[in-house]
């Protein structure tokens, strides 16, 4: 961003404001993660010293006795119901989005309402019947049956994302499409979709860590195929402090890796919109 | 042209992600269907942090699968989640838990609902004898409901920095051994004493969301001062007894409204004089053994007040392999297994044959500690009531009694006026006793 | 505009003139595209909602405002002060998150060295449940955690700062909402950033040849643009505020009441299952008033004119 009739004081200056409220915003955001990744490796001792603000000497025992607790099986568990997840709540909420940014029809602002309006009683109340509901239709204590519970959750705000996500995306282009000879589908396959992958990306990362993060649903849905936040709220939240911070340490660096991963994805997908 | 290519090979990526995802979810579910007869699950609420989990899988159940060739899954779980969890399955008629290990409040609560096994059918187990407390208080609702497993109480936990700073004509042996000089009025003016002279509040209470501090008012503190649980609760010592508390919260920890447990508190240094139950305050000691001592509550004017907590075995109607269930319950109740519970997770033993073994190390302070307030002459031992689903309820009085009259600073008689209504309606409405030592 | 759009109402005319016997597919094609996410929702959460009404406003079977007479007038109740908090902690939270994401998504949008590690790391505590975000602010809050020990190890400060405990409410407040902010002023960064990245560039270079200045492209082109991608976060953003929990419970307990705290609280510890129902029921209502205001109020208007 080169203003067109600065002086090179003034492009400097912009400069050094620019990098100081990126490190102010780093800052902000990543001491408490690198205080608390200090103190999950932290001995006792130190954490409990008064004077001793980082700690000096590192053990792996909190997080291996968590890891010998089952807290590996529980991380694949949690893993698997979150891919499940994103799958059937896109399945089932990239059509609902589309069609309510790209139609107009009678009820459309009802309906909507109405879909998020579902989503808004709290968890907390819904989780007793849908318990009695499972164990009758034999998903009780399966991880499907989380999943399908987290996509209830999930699934309005696949439907407002993605419909916010086509509605940004000009009409127009998909009607130059139709207008050049490709039908309805090929139109949203090979204009709109290309254009509204990084958002969709963005969308997929959002449902991710929403079920990743659930507990209650999973602590109660489930009894021996616990997820991970449902294994650390029923087994490490009892203990002290380090074994706290190493179960946070544990449920952070997965979800952490993968949005890493879906970063890079996101950067080069908005190469393509850029372009 | 970009745009396709790059539309296939999302697409194939989104595809393969599907079928690899349906593959596991289909695998998986055939694979849990196929569970091993001979395994049982046993649901406990007790026994949950990570050391003692492992403790029961590698030591405790290990052990009992040699010996019987039976297969146990514990599976630790809140006290909400097994509620909402047994309520389902007994609601369902589909029950997969065996075996349940909770506190004796819950099971009354289970019990009320029809949703435990009478244990009577199964007979006298031979070799041990339990208390008569426990065995009167496992009897419910018409039923003997469950097993007495373990014991535990409240006690309070000194930083030995503590005693520099002890009031006049009071001194460490008159605390350590519960005499009549240790008074809640010394402790009130050791207090008063620490907060002046080390420059802020050195006295704690777990008085957050999940604390136990509710148990400190009905359980220690009323019965001290009224000498009953309940039925004094808007007596003119009840009053007393508010004023006091009204006095020491000056010289409390801000934060105890925040604290569910004081081992973190006190190895921070935050206070040095907590009390909370022997569970909550273990890890402290077993961290920092030579600064903790482990001491008797202090007496009141009607007594030595404190609560016994007893933690039981059930079988839940219909459940699952009940014969393998008993088997664990004999196994769990044996001396030997006690003894081994209380050295290892500190809980007491339910069994008279059990009660002579003391672990050595820090456990030993903690067990002296507890000893010592069992043994005081004026003891006034409280049982948690049984209110079934009340129970929350009852805890609330106590919790709103405090909150108006202590953080808000209501008017003593009149809170306590309007409340006790409230709390003889609990239990006029599900018919239970008053709890000891009231009756 | 004006120009820009005409070439576009052209062809929509012939777009239009096309379905003018729309077959059946077509003419249903929205319903048909929305029916499998309804039905799913209907059915995975219609069913609870409505046994949850019927817990609220029944006793023993029959119709009964028992549940609501406790919520109004016992004295055991919080009600009132858990709807006043639960509205105070809104306010205050979400214009300062959404103005620190705007904030952060315009000072990305610029290209500099280490934009993407520094992205990365902005982006982190969407990796962190509010249960576990309460934890990490309160241990380094504590009278003896991180900061405290920093300050007086530094000398800043000779007295811990109390954070913690019913006499301090204002702290307590204090601390939710700076980690309310810590822990996700990122989600509605990531909804917005993303929304200004598919502003076309072309646009805002077209307005810069017409000489339009800094403020008038972001006023009149990159906002109006933004706007669906606002409303999205926003109705996120605040759906969740209303719900707040695990963070308040985590770091001042029930000495800020809270709407989800209570019907937490009522429906787990107290077993009022009708209580923490009309808890529930509250909370929906606040919510679905709030989604409706916000669909009114931002309907994209460029959008409508290509409708």
């Amino acid at each position: 961003m080169v203003e067109k009739d600065t002086s090179m004081v003034k492009y400097y200056l912009f400069k050094i404001i620019i990098a100081g409220l990126v490190i102010i915003a780093v800052l902000w955001v990543i001491t408490p993660f690198i205080i608390s990744i200090l103190y999950a490796f932290s001995d006792p001792t130190d954490y409990y010293s008064k004077e001793i603000i980082i700690p000096l000497h590192y053990t792996y025992e909190h997080v291996r006795k968590l890891v010998a607790l089952g807290a590996g099986t529980a991380i694949i568990n949690s893993v698997i119901v979150a891919l499940m997840t994103i799958a059937l709540s896109f399945a089932l909420g990239l059509p609902a989005g589309y069609a309510f940014a790209r139609f107009v029809f009678p009820g459309k602002d009802s309906l909507k309402l109405f879909i998020i309006g579902l989503r808004m009683f709290p968890i907390i109340v819904i989780a007793v019947p849908l318990v009695s509901l499972y164990i009758r239709l034999g998903l009780s204590d399966s991880l499907l049956g989380v999943a399908l519970a987290h996509t209830a959750m999930a699934l309005p705000f696949v439907i407002i994302i993605t419909s916010s996500i086509f509605a940004g995306i000009p009409k127009e282009l998909e009607e130059a499409g139709l207008i050049f000879g490709l039908d309805r589908t090929g139109a949203f396959l090979r204009i709109t979709m290309p254009l509204a992958l990084p958002g969709l990306a963005a969308a997929a990362i959002f449902t991710f860590i929403m079920s990743w993060n659930e507990v209650f649903i999973a602590a109660v849905l489930t009894l021996t195929n616990r997820t991970l936040p449902a294994f650390i709220l029923t087994s490490a939240m009892a203990a002290t402090d380090f074994i706290k911070f190493a179960a946070s340490f544990i449920m952070i660096l997965p979800a952490m890796i993968f949005v890493f991963i879906a970063r890079r994805y996101l950067i080069a997908m908005w190469g393509i919109t850029l372009r | 042209m970009s745009y396709y290519s790059a539309l296939t090979k999302t697409a194939a990526i989104i595809i393969a992600l599907i079928v690899i995802i349906a593959a596991a979810g289909i695998g998986y579910y055939i694979i849990t269907q196929q569970a091993q007869p001979t395994k049982i699950i046993w649901v406990s609420t007790q026994l949950v942090p990570p050391e003692e989990q492992a403790f029961v899988k590698d030591q405790l159940l290990a052990e009992f699968t040699k010996e019987t060739g039976i297969q146990v899954e514990f599976v630790g779980s809140s006290y909400e989640d097994l509620a909402t969890r047994l309520e389902s399955e007994e609601g369902a008629g589909k029950v997969t838990i065996s075996l349940i290990g909770e506190l004796h409040g819950g099971l009354d609560y289970f019990a009320s609902k029809g949703w435990l096994e009478d244990l009577g059918k199964f007979g006298a187990l031979s070799g041990r004898t339990f208390p008569k407390v426990l065995e009167d208080y496992s009897k419910l609702h018409g039923i003997k409901a469950y097993i007495p497993w373990m014991t535990a109480t409240y006690v309070m936990v000194i930083n030995k920095k503590a005693f520099n700073y002890l009031p006049d004509d009071l001194t460490q042996d008159d605390i350590m051994q519960g005499t009549s000089k240790w008074t809640y009025d010394a402790f009130l003016a050791w207090a008063k004493r620490l907060y002046e002279e080390t420059g802020g509040p050195k006295v704690g209470f777990p008085a957050g969301p999940k604390g136990l501090f509710v148990r400190f008012l009905h359980g220690y503190l009323y019965p001290a001062f009224t000498g009953a649980q309940v039925k004094n609760f808007d007596s003119q010592d009840a009053v007393t007894m508010w004023e006091w508390l009204k006095e020491l919260w000056q010289y409390v920890h801000p934060s105890s409204t925040t604290w569910d447990a004081m081992a973190d508190p006190l190895l921070k240094e935050e206070v040095w004089i907590a009390w909370d139950h022997t569970a909550r305050i273990k890890d402290a000691i077993a961290t920092k053994p030579d600064d903790f001592i482990v001491v008797p509550v202090p007496a009141g004017p009607k007594g030595r007040g404190f609560i016994l907590v007893i933690a039981g075995l059930a079988v839940p109607k219909g459940a699952p392999n009940e014969d393998a269930a008993w088997k664990l319950i004999e196994y769990l109740t044996r001396p030997g297994t006690q003894v081994k519970v209380l050295q290892n997770v500190g809980f007491f033993p339910s069994v008279n044959e059990a009660t002579g073994a003391v672990p050595e190390g820090p456990l030993k302070i903690l067990a002296s500690g507890v000893n010592k307030q069992l043994g005081t002459t004026d003891a006034l031992v409280a049982l948690i009531p049984s209110l079934g689903a009340k129970g929350g309820d009852f805890k609330n009085v106590y919790i709103t009694a405090f909150q108006r009259i202590v953080q808000n600073g209501e008017d003593i008689q009149a809170v306590i006026s309007e409340l006790k209504p409230q709390l003889m309606g609990l239990f006029e409405e599900t018919g239970a006793p008053l709890p000891p030592p009231d009756v | 505009m004006c120009k820009l759009f005409s070439k576009y109402i052209l062809i929509r005319g012939v777009f239009i003139a096309m379905p003018s016997h729309p077959s059946f597919v077509e003419k249903y094609l929205p319903y048909i595209l929305i029916a499998p996410a309804l039905g799913y929702m209907l059915f995975f959460i219609g069913y609870p909602l409505i046994q949850a009404i019927y817990l609220a406003f029944t006793k023993n079977g029959a119709l009964s405002l028992e549940n609501l007479d406790y919520l109004l007038h016992s004295p055991f109740s919080k009600f009132y002060e858990a709807l006043t908090n639960t509205f105070l902690l809104v306010i205050v939270i979400i214009p300062i998150q959404v103005a620190i994401a705007l904030g952060l998504a315009m000072l990305f949008n610029i290209k500099f060295k280490g934009r993407n590690v520094a992205l990365y790391s902005i982006i982190l505590p969407l990796t962190i449940s509010d249960v576990a975000a309460g934890l990490i602010w309160y241990t380094m809050l504590s009278t003896n955690g991180f900061f405290n020990k920093l300050f007086i190890n530094l000398g800043i400060t000779s007295e811990p700062i109390y954070f913690f405990g019913y006499q301090f409410r204002q702290m307590e407040f204090l601390a939710i909402v700076i980690t309310e902010i810590w822990r996700a002023t990122a989600i509605v960064f990531v909804i917005v950033f993303a929304g200004l990245q598919m502003i076309s560039q072309e646009h805002i270079e077209a307005a810069e040849v017409f000489g339009a200045n800094v403020w008038q492209r972001l006023r009149y082109i990159v906002f109006p643009m933004l706007l669906p991608s606002l409303q999205a976060a926003l109705i996120i953003r605040t759906l969740f505020a209303f719900q707040i929990f695990g963070v308040v419970w985590t770091l001042a307990g029930r000495d800020i009441p809270i709407l989800a705290g209570e019907a937490y609280y009522e429906q787990v510890e107290l077993k009022h299952q009708g209580v923490a129902a009309i808890y529930a029921l509250v909370i929906a209502g606040i919510s679905v008033a709030i989604g409706y205001l916000y669909i009114k109020l931002f309907k994209a208007k460029y959008l409508e004119a290509g409708t």
